[in-house]
């Protein structure tokens, strides 16, 4: 197990750097949230402050092979020539605040947004995978998301094993190794992401929500442009222009034979009872709707008609509200029927 | 009336934001999750720069979609000691320079059923206690499934707030003050904006690799190769599913369900009417009763009995308040918005899809 040698090789303190390389396996998973957090943090760091760094939190598979982050808070730091400074009492109160609102996340790294790695990062590597506070046994996460003006974002994840040369030393030492990563996002986060990502390419760098029907403009957009991406690979491959492939090939035929082959009058009885189904929903609301306007503006307008002060009126008053509300009582059975009969 | 103007014109929205507020309703959905928000405000616009979630007590699982069962996540933002929380954590992250004032908060809905009294009296408590420019954002889990996301910023109007600090919701407090339920809530613009990184960041997602690729060998690894899974940043093709019956579904079971409390309500309201009815004419029968025993007593010289001793007698019953009626009619409203909005893009498609598989009928 990798977990009982991390047992055995931590408490140790210097190890050998032959047997120290041989940590778990670890895969990796970050999810979108985490990034933005740790791109805004970076954002918003001090002018002086070459790098900041934070907590990673997420959870943890069964057997510890795969660590999924999903969100991050930032901690303040500050380096010197020869010192660095973490606010620990910071981090402590801020994920136990964050434990308190996330009772499933638990602590599994930190980051840093700068792709060095130095004296500094192994001593808190070593903080973050310690005993007590840390992340032990399980190998605490160190996630470097490069974010230099004018290069690339550059992630990339690392798990370190104990090294040094004498036990002095082994506190600001350690061994990081590159472990896979991989960017993963939910059903759910898509939606957002893709709202996101249409504010790309605008100046401003902002966007509004779509409403529906645009969301399908856009979508019908993107399948089109990928037909006539198709299409011109294909022509291009007839007029022996692109070098063939039969994988392609046979990948695109499988697309075309997805195409349902049914009957025509087949299509038209259900293209029908569908438009209808839908068609009679969306009067149904609108109705419900007005009713209930109507009511509330009667049961608020009736008063004009007469203070309530003599009999009478309040008589009267009461048998029309009598009828309304017959009318209440009947609507909603006839709705339903026919709310059923459209979900049918 | 002098129509109080906003103090807010639209709300934006960092693109960290949007993420962790997805991430937070989609955690406990079916179950309504409830956070804050931090930002502040330029000219007119809120810019929302952080989000952070209300830690909630575990519910249940029977009380799903009951709205009308206690719900501990959905009254949190007013709960004292969230308010605390809300404190320290906005304390916290003043020190890494997060924006540190609180601008509002958030909750998840399902199918846009957030019309009800727990986020009112949240935003009420937002926009009284706190501050006045704050605002509620409600992400809805169901519609952003469907495809596009469902975002949307909604803040009190002064009419409703004014109407709601001195509970007046009698029939003839709602004449006097013409509070309709169009008038409960403001809607404000909601705008998505990213940061440079962030820009950067999605650029870089969307092109992977510049060198060229070499054709696939064989099917296998064509299918097997990151090309044939979808990218982020095209646009979701969920979208273009002909399958309503789901939504459809849940959207009647939902306008039902509106007919029943609105129901429930003009019942409450007839129940009212008749016994002011009765009380009313047991008043009348003994004013009757009390004139002509007072002329009875003139007649024989005797000294009157007073005649306003009914107001001690007699107690009318109190007018059920409109309130529940009038949001439940907003709520409808919703829903069937929401509906209409739903056939527009499904007829579309349907139609498409017919003149897809029978060409014909197009040309004619």
């Amino acid at each position: 197990m990798a977990d009982s040698f991390l047992h055995l090789a931590r408490p140790l303190g210097p190890v050998s750097v032959g047997t120290a390389p041989s940590t778990a396996p670890l895969n990796v998973v970050i999810q979108p949230q985490a990034v933005f957090s740790i791109l805004d943090h970076s954002l918003r760091r001090n002018a002086d402050q070459n790098r900041v760094i934070g907590t990673l939190l997420g959870t943890r598979s069964e057997d510890g092979g795969e660590v999924e982050v999903r969100s991050a808070f930032a901690v303040g730091h500050s380096e010197a020539e020869d010192q660095v400074e973490v606010d620990m009492e910071y981090h402590k109160q801020m994920l136990a605040l964050h434990l308190k609102a996330n009772p499933r996340e638990v602590l599994v790294g930190w980051y840093a947004t700068a792709s060095e790695l130095n004296t500094f990062s192994a001593l808190i590597q070593n903080f973050y995978s310690g005993q007590g506070d840390g992340t032990w046994p399980h190998p605490a996460v160190h996630l470097t998301v490069a974010t230099e003006a004018g290069k690339d974002l550059e992630t990339r994840a690392y798990i370190s094993a104990p090294v040094g040369v004498t036990a002095e030393r082994a506190a600001d030492s350690a061994a990081f190794i590159p472990v896979p990563y991989e960017l993963r996002y939910g059903e759910a986060d898509k939606s957002g992401l893709e709202a996101i990502a249409n504010a790309k390419d605008t100046e401003e760098r902002s966007t509004s929500i779509a409403t529906d029907v645009e969301a399908l403009e856009r979508a019908i957009e993107e399948v089109l442009s990928m037909i006539d991406r198709v299409s011109r690979y294909v022509e291009s491959v007839i007029d022996e222009e692109a070098p063939a492939s039969t994988a392609m090939g046979q990948f695109l035929l499988n697309a075309l034979a997805l195409a349902p082959k049914v009957e025509p009058a087949d299509i038209e009885k259900d293209f029908n009872n569908h438009i209808q189904d839908v068609l009679v929903v969306s009067y149904l609301a609108n109705t419900i709707r007005t009713q209930m306007e109507l009511s509330n503006r009667l049961a608020t307008a009736q008063l004009t008609l007469g203070g309530g002060e003599s009999t009478g009126t309040g008589g009267h008053e009461g048998q029309r509200n009598n009828q309304r509300g017959g009318k209440g009582g009947n609507r909603p059975r006839q709705d339903r029927a026919q709310a059923e009969e459209a979900r049918a | 009336m002098a129509e109080v103007q906003s103090p807010i014109a639209a709300v934006k929205v960092e693109a960290l934001v949007v993420m962790k507020i997805i991430k937070h309703c989609n955690q406990t959905f079916p179950t309504t999750a409830t956070g804050a928000l931090v930002g502040m405000d330029i000219e007119g616009t809120l810019e929302i720069t952080n989000s952070f979630p209300f830690p909630v007590v575990e519910l249940p699982t029977e009380s799903h979609f009951d709205n009308a069962a206690p719900n501990p996540a959905a009254s949190a933002p007013r709960v004292k000691a969230n308010a605390a929380y809300q404190a320290e954590m906005i304390r916290m992250v003043r020190e890494v320079n997060v924006d540190a004032n609180s601008v509002g908060w958030y909750t998840s809905a399902n199918m846009g059923n957030f019309v009800n009294m727990n986020v009112i009296e949240n935003q009420f408590f937002y926009q009284k206690e706190l501050n006045e420019r704050t605002v509620a954002l409600v992400h809805d889990v169901s519609r952003s499934a469907q495809g596009s996301l469902s975002l949307r910023a909604f803040r009190l109007s002064a009419k409703f707030v004014e109407a709601f600090k001195e509970n007046k919701f009698s029939s003839e407090d709602l004449q006097k003050s013409t509070v309709r339920y169009q008038d409960i809530f403001d809607e404000l613009p909601v705008e998505i904006h990213n940061s440079h990184l962030i820009t950067s960041f999605i650029h870089q997602l969307q092109t992977p690799s510049a060198a060229p690729t070499d054709l696939p060998p064989s099917l296998a690894a064509l299918e097997a190769s990151p090309y044939s899974k979808s990218s982020i940043l095209t646009p979701n093709f969920d979208n273009l599913a002909l399958n309503i019956d789901p939504y459809l579904e849940k959207n009647c079971d939902l306008l039902l369900d509106s007919i029943e409390a609105h129901n429930t309500e003009t019942n409450n309201y007839q129940y009212y009417q008749r016994v002011l009815g009765r009380e009313q004419q047991k008043i009348n029968n003994w004013k009757q009763k009390r004139t002509q025993e007072n002329a009875t007593r003139a007649a024989l010289k005797q000294p009157l009995l007073p005649e306003d001793e009914w107001q001690r007698l007699f107690k009318l019953p109190a007018e059920p308040s409109r309130l529940e009626s009038m949001l439940n009619t907003r709520q409808v409203e919703q829903f069937s918005r929401q509906v209409d909005a739903f056939v527009s893009a499904t007829t579309g498609k349907m139609f498409a899809a017919k003149g897809n598989l029978l060409p014909g009928e197009v040309a004619k």
